[in-house]
């Protein structure tokens, strides 16, 4: 009984895509004069994914590398400075 | 036919491929997976649907200027 119900509906399911996309073609009329194929490529071509997010991947990028490579740049006299510091503490704290 | 004319019936038999091959194309996918077990005959048959139809389209366009158009012309009767 479910199993029949299940395969029934199943096949509804296939039905309505493969029928969904039957009429998607007549109704754009992808399949007709040449006329209208010129004209459908050319409003596809104008919508491309605007490139908004290529942008800021590209920026953040650039600015996390700038920023790991001063930080690289910049730890040896940091590490100097702060065992200094802490030699400092340290000998204050023994007095 | 002069030679723009030439080149924007190229132009459009061209695109007029391309769409009807993808069209083809994706009614054979379609068609596959939902009813024909994921075979590859539709995908084929669709393809060939669709540059037949794109090749017979192109085949009319550029024979047109050369088919004649005859008018019948009713005999005056005096």
């Amino acid at each position: 009984m479910v199993p029949r119900v299940w395969s029934l509906m199943r096949f509804l399911i296939k039905g309505s895509v493969a029928g969904g996309a039957v009429y998607l073609v007549y109704d754009q009329e992808l399949l007709g004069p040449s006329d209208k194929s010129q004209a459908v490529l050319q409003k596809a071509e104008e919508l491309p994914a605007p490139p908004k997010f290529n942008f800021h991947i590209r920026d953040s990028w650039n600015s996390g590398i700038i920023k790991v490579m001063s930080a690289l740049s910049a730890a040896p006299s940091k590490a100097c400075e702060y065992s200094r510091e802490g030699w400092d503490y340290l000998k204050e704290r023994i007095k | 036919m002069s030679d723009s004319e030439l080149g924007r019936k190229w132009d459009r038999c061209m695109a007029d491929a391309v769409v009807k091959i993808g069209t083809g194309f994706g009614l054979g996918l379609v068609f596959s997976l939902t009813f024909f077990k994921r075979r590859m005959w539709p995908l084929a048959f669709g393809s060939g649907m669709g540059l037949g139809m794109a090749y017979s389209n192109c085949q009319h366009d550029f024979q047109a200027p050369y088919l004649l158009h005859g008018k019948y012309v009713k005999e005056q009767e005096q």
